[in-house]
């Protein structure tokens, strides 16, 4: 397939979070704008730093007057989920050049997770084409969060309903797993892991820790199925 | 926020983020991993998606503004997991959800 070919393919799988990009993106520039963020600055996080949830916790946590070492450890903290993204790549881009693959894992978000992991599974699919999907996400996030600056709060956007749209998209991705019984204990686990971290007000590692409660939760039910296939086929 | 401020949260935000998106990546990358790392990384995804629904529908203390607020988004979310089972488009999920959640906010 030409090379053409290629970012059309990836046009075509980024347009979800393209859209949805615009969505969020919008108001995070206000949100920013409103801390006295301009638009290089903004530039700089969206290029640099990429990150939705991230680039809404530091205008939203210097408002609330937290110091600059509280903001800097509550995003990390927050991102860490991204090692877990980056581990399930790897075989992925066994044999890919370090630059292409440097490139890639550099632009992942969890919405581009989401759609090149389940254009992986349905065949066809490569880094080159699935970084394709990254940039064109991370321009409409750029171009949106420029336009929330430029445009200030003259916009009214309810951001809980806009917000929705990345919601929805994770429901999809989660819904469209293969139905397997070690990934619905993964899934059930996981979200059990999140609500539970809340409750202990960890908030921040929530989304790391009940993913990797998730995977720990589906790898004992798979071994406990394996081991129960095996006593049966010894029985019988 | 003053430049000063703002290039002290950056640096540190995007070096840490870089960090974590690309060293596990090349930790593994052309290794041949253990049976059980890859059946590890296997389950990555759905814990990871349910993690992030979850982390956007679910909170200890989500109906304690009243019923509505925490179900509104919690029935838009059937209204999306029943279009995602029919599409299986993102876009379509997207839009469904939005709208839902937006007409759910009307009552």
């Amino acid at each position: 397939m030409s090379s053409r070919g290629y970012i059309r393919d990836a046009f075509g799988a980024a347009v979800p979070i393209m859209l949805g990009y615009v969505a969020i993106g919008v108001p995070c520039g206000i949100l920013c704008a409103s801390i006295g963020l301009d638009v290089v600055q903004v530039v700089m996080m969206s290029v640099l730093f990429y990150s939705g949830a991230g680039q809404f916790m530091i205008p939203n946590m210097w408002l609330a007057a937290s110091p600059v070492a509280s903001i800097v450890a509550s995003v990390s903290l927050v991102n860490t989920r991204q090692m877990l993204y980056a581990a399930s790549f790897a075989p992925r881009c066994a044999g890919v050049p370090k630059r292409l693959a440097f490139l890639f894992a550099a632009t992942v978000t969890d919405e581009s997770y989401g759609v090149n992991t389940a254009r992986f599974e349905q065949g066809g699919w490569s880094v080159d084409r699935a970084l394709f999907v990254n940039l064109f996400s991370q321009a409409s996030w750029t171009a949106s969060n420029v336009v929330g600056v430029l445009v200030g709060s003259a916009v009214d956007i309810p951001l809980a309903i806009a917000s929705f749209a990345m919601t929805s998209i994770f429901i999809c991705l989660l819904v469209t797993q293969k139905l397997t019984v070690e990934n619905a204990v993964a899934a059930m686990a996981a979200m059990a892991g999140v609500f539970a971290c809340k409750a202990a007000g960890l908030s921040g590692p929530a989304i790391l820790v009940g993913a990797v409660v998730g995977v720990a939760a589906a790898l004992g039910a798979s071994a406990l199925r394996r081991r129960a296939r095996k006593t049966g086929s010894g029985t019988a | 926020m003053s430049w000063g401020d703002f290039l002290v949260v950056f640096a540190c935000c995007a070096l840490t983020m870089l960090a974590c998106r690309v060293i596990p990546l090349f930790a593994l990358k052309g290794r041949q991993l253990p049976e059980g790392v890859e059946r590890a990384l296997g389950f990555i995804p759905p814990a990871a998606f349910a993690a992030l629904v979850a982390n956007d529908l679910l909170s200890p203390g989500m109906f304690d503004a009243g019923l509505w607020p925490a179900a509104a988004p919690l029935l838009a979310s059937v209204a999306v997991v029943a279009v995602a089972c029919w599409t299986k488009s993102l876009l379509w999920s997207a839009v469904t959800g939005v709208a839902a959640y937006f007409l759910l906010t009307l009552v």
